[in-house]
């Protein structure tokens, strides 16, 4: 993360949103817009006191609701930038300007209460995409589990929060209803994941491995601790991945085939329903903890940003590659490549493996200092655009754009719109041609002599 | 004048055991403007690019046609067969009798009928293909990563590491992502942040 920072070539926008794309493959305008930090960052010096003197507490979306952070504030210690910003939605001082603490008693004067949202424009020639996922919200589906009602039914990265050193509990494993350390724990796997009737049909190829591990932290970390694991399958498909998941197993985790139809309520404890199918029988096993691991999906905005930088999603909302085995890094917009988890669940050694091939086509791409446009595009004959705009909304690649033509008519010089081709957009995929209702399209290499010679070969 | 080649490819097997393509190859010679026919085993291994370039300068062709594959696996493999045989690229047409007959049709007869027809048109569209030009636009030189995780923060320092500039933008106050948040991870149990 720091090398990320310290590098000369990086510039780093944070809590910063790309609002606009325009432009084509090598020459793509970029407007970003950096939301108000009220904390002016060439002068904080990271020191942190502001921090702790903020009088606001709320809890911490960083650690999930299990910890709480106050109002100025950096998500972790080891934030990068190491420097915090005022949440304005929780601060005292921007809300009724009443407080004023942070400003008092910065040594660097660095608060500013009056600061506002910044926007730049950037001029690039390639675009990364790497906006990452969510965890399906199981809380909307799963009535059996409780939809969200009992504290003790965590997902699996609050579960990532407890066993963190840094984390709220000091990497302690406690249940959040009562802050207990719990003897028996259950992990229940494909939780949204590999389910059509409540959450998407694929699976999230991460949870059979961190449950693995996570299963082996509680036998590690709790003295007489036991970790049931629910499953459907295991699939562990990766390099040293069989045999981490064995070692699970060895410490004593105990796998049971079968899903889980009900979590309730038992005194201070919850009582899981489920089957186990290798015994072929029903089974009940009370425990102080669950922890289900939940489908990855894309993130939210993740379809808004799609839109904004012009490519397709596919129908779960990851981002569309242009082919799945031969341009798994490509989308369908020259220019505009993949990394990570965006394009679909994956782990953090393929994340890392599919982001050094994003760059390697980025660098192959960068390195050019011209690039060949495909010639195949479509063609305006201005004298017979009449100007209805028609084609400018049916470009899925913005490349259709109304321009003014100054013609002589009845002796005067008249001004009328007509459209005008990017040809470094086009793709030439010939919609536009379709909608042209004065024929004034055409597509060079398919127009529309050509079209009709091949039906006239085909039936005549 | 209008001097065709067409070049009638059966995919090993793929398309010859569906498609007849020696028939294909006859029939195709005797279509308007067709001065050149013939079928191969694999059109687009070298020696099949290369009857190309060797039947291009023998008889003189101007347009070329190779039903084969889909366009999407091999139309970049011949237009540059045909950049090498001294003809502008888009004198070409590809006819996909793979994915849209071979594959899809059990009937050998029809498919072989169906693999004619649709050189008939590719034959009556090339006659009207015109030389196209392929131009240059600038680069930029220098890339945007949106998304500031493992994905795009290693996306970032391979690119920067190869000399070129990178604008990071990350959304929420840090970098780091998911990944960030957790604890150790599988299977070498190594620090996340």
């Amino acid at each position: 993360m720091v090398a990320v920072a310290q590098h000369p070539n990086i510039t780093l926008y944070s809590y910063s949103e790309v609002e606009r794309v325009t432009g084509y493959i090598g020459n793509f305008t970029v407007t970003i817009r950096e939301k108000a930090k009220y904390v002016d960052h060439d002068d904080c010096t990271g020191c942190g006191l502001c921090e702790t003197k903020c009088p606001e507490k709320v809890k911490s979306e960083f650690d999930l609701g299990l910890g709480i952070r106050p109002a100025i504030y950096k998500p972790f210690a080891q934030a990068v930038p190491n420097k915090p910003v005022i949440d304005a939605a929780n601060c005292r001082k921007l809300i009724n300007g009443k407080c004023g603490v942070c400003e008092k008693i910065c040594p660097v004067k660095a608060i500013r209460y009056d600061d506002q949202d910044r926007v730049f424009q950037e001029e690039v020639g390639a675009i990364v995409m790497a906006t990452g996922y969510d965890l399906f919200p199981w809380e909307e589906a799963y009535g059996e589990y409780g939809y969200g009602r009992y504290p003790d039914v965590i997902s699996g990265l609050h579960f990532e929060r407890m066993v963190n050193a840094s984390g709220p509990t000091g990497g302690k494993i406690k249940r959040p209803s009562d802050g207990k350390i719990p003897q028996d724990v259950a992990f229940i796997k494909c939780v949204g994941s590999r389910d059509d009737t409540k959450g998407k049909s694929y699976c999230s190829r991460t949870c059979c491995m961190y449950t693995a591990k996570h299963a082996s932290q509680v036998m590690e970390k709790i003295p007489d601790g036991q970790a049931y694991v629910f499953y459907m399958d295991v699939r562990t498909a990766g390099k040293g991945y069989e045999e981490f998941y064995l070692r699970s197993v060895d410490q004593g985790a105990q796998y049971i085939r079968g899903r889980v139809s009900k979590i309730y309520p038992r005194g201070d404890r919850l009582v899981i329903k489920s089957e186990d199918t290798l015994l072929g029988k029903p089974i009940e096993v009370e425990v102080d903890l669950v922890v289900l691991a939940t489908a990855m999906v894309p993130s939210a905005g993740s379809a808004e940003i799609a839109k904004i930088v012009g490519f397709s999603v596919d129908k779960d909302g990851f981002y569309q590659e242009a082919h799945p085995k031969l341009q798994p890094m490509e989308t369908f917009t020259a220019g505009v490549f993949l990394a990570g988890a965006c394009q679909g669940p994956r782990d953090i050694p393929d994340t890392v493996a599919q982001a050094s091939g994003a760059a390697v086509k980025v660098a192959a791409l960068l390195n050019k200092s011209e690039l060949a446009t495909e010639p195949m595009v479509a063609n305006v004959d201005q004298s017979k655009c009449t100007g209805c705009e028609f084609c400018v909304p049916v470009c899925p690649y913005q490349a259709i754009s109304m321009i003014p033509k100054k013609e002589r008519a009845h002796g005067q010089v008249v001004e009328r719109q007509v459209a005008h081709i990017n040809k470094g957009l086009c793709q030439g995929c010939g919609a536009c041609v379709a909608a042209c209702r004065p024929c004034a399209l055409d597509l060079d290499g398919y127009t529309g002599d050509q079209i009709v010679a091949e039906v006239d070969a085909l039936c005549l | 004048m209008k001097r065709i080649g067409v070049f009638v490819c059966g995919c090993g097997t793929n398309i010859a055991s569906t498609v007849d393509v020696d028939r294909v190859a006859e029939v195709a010679s005797v279509m308007p403007s067709v001065v050149f026919s013939t079928s191969y085993k694999y059109m687009c291994s070298d020696p099949g690019q290369e009857q190309i370039k060797k039947a291009a300068e023998e008889h003189n062709l101007n347009r070329v046609i190779v039903a084969s594959c889909s366009p999407r696996m091999h139309e970049n493999t011949f237009r540059k067969a045909m950049s090498g045989a001294g003809l502008n690229p888009y004198m070409f047409e590809m006819v996909n009798i793979r994915e849209q007959v071979s594959w899809v049709h059990s009937n050998k007869d029809e498919a072989t009928q169906k693999a004619i027809d649709l050189i008939r048109m590719a034959v009556a569209k090339v006659e009207r293909n015109k030389p196209l030009q392929v131009t240059t636009i600038p680069v930029t030189k220098k890339a945007l990563v949106i998304g500031g995780g493992i994905a795009g923060m290693q996306a970032a320092i391979d690119i920067a590491e190869t000399g070129h500039q990178v604008i990071l933008v990350e959304r929420s106050t840090t970098i780091g992502g998911k990944m960030a948040q957790l604890d150790k991870t599988f299977p070498t149990m190594d620090c996340s942040a």
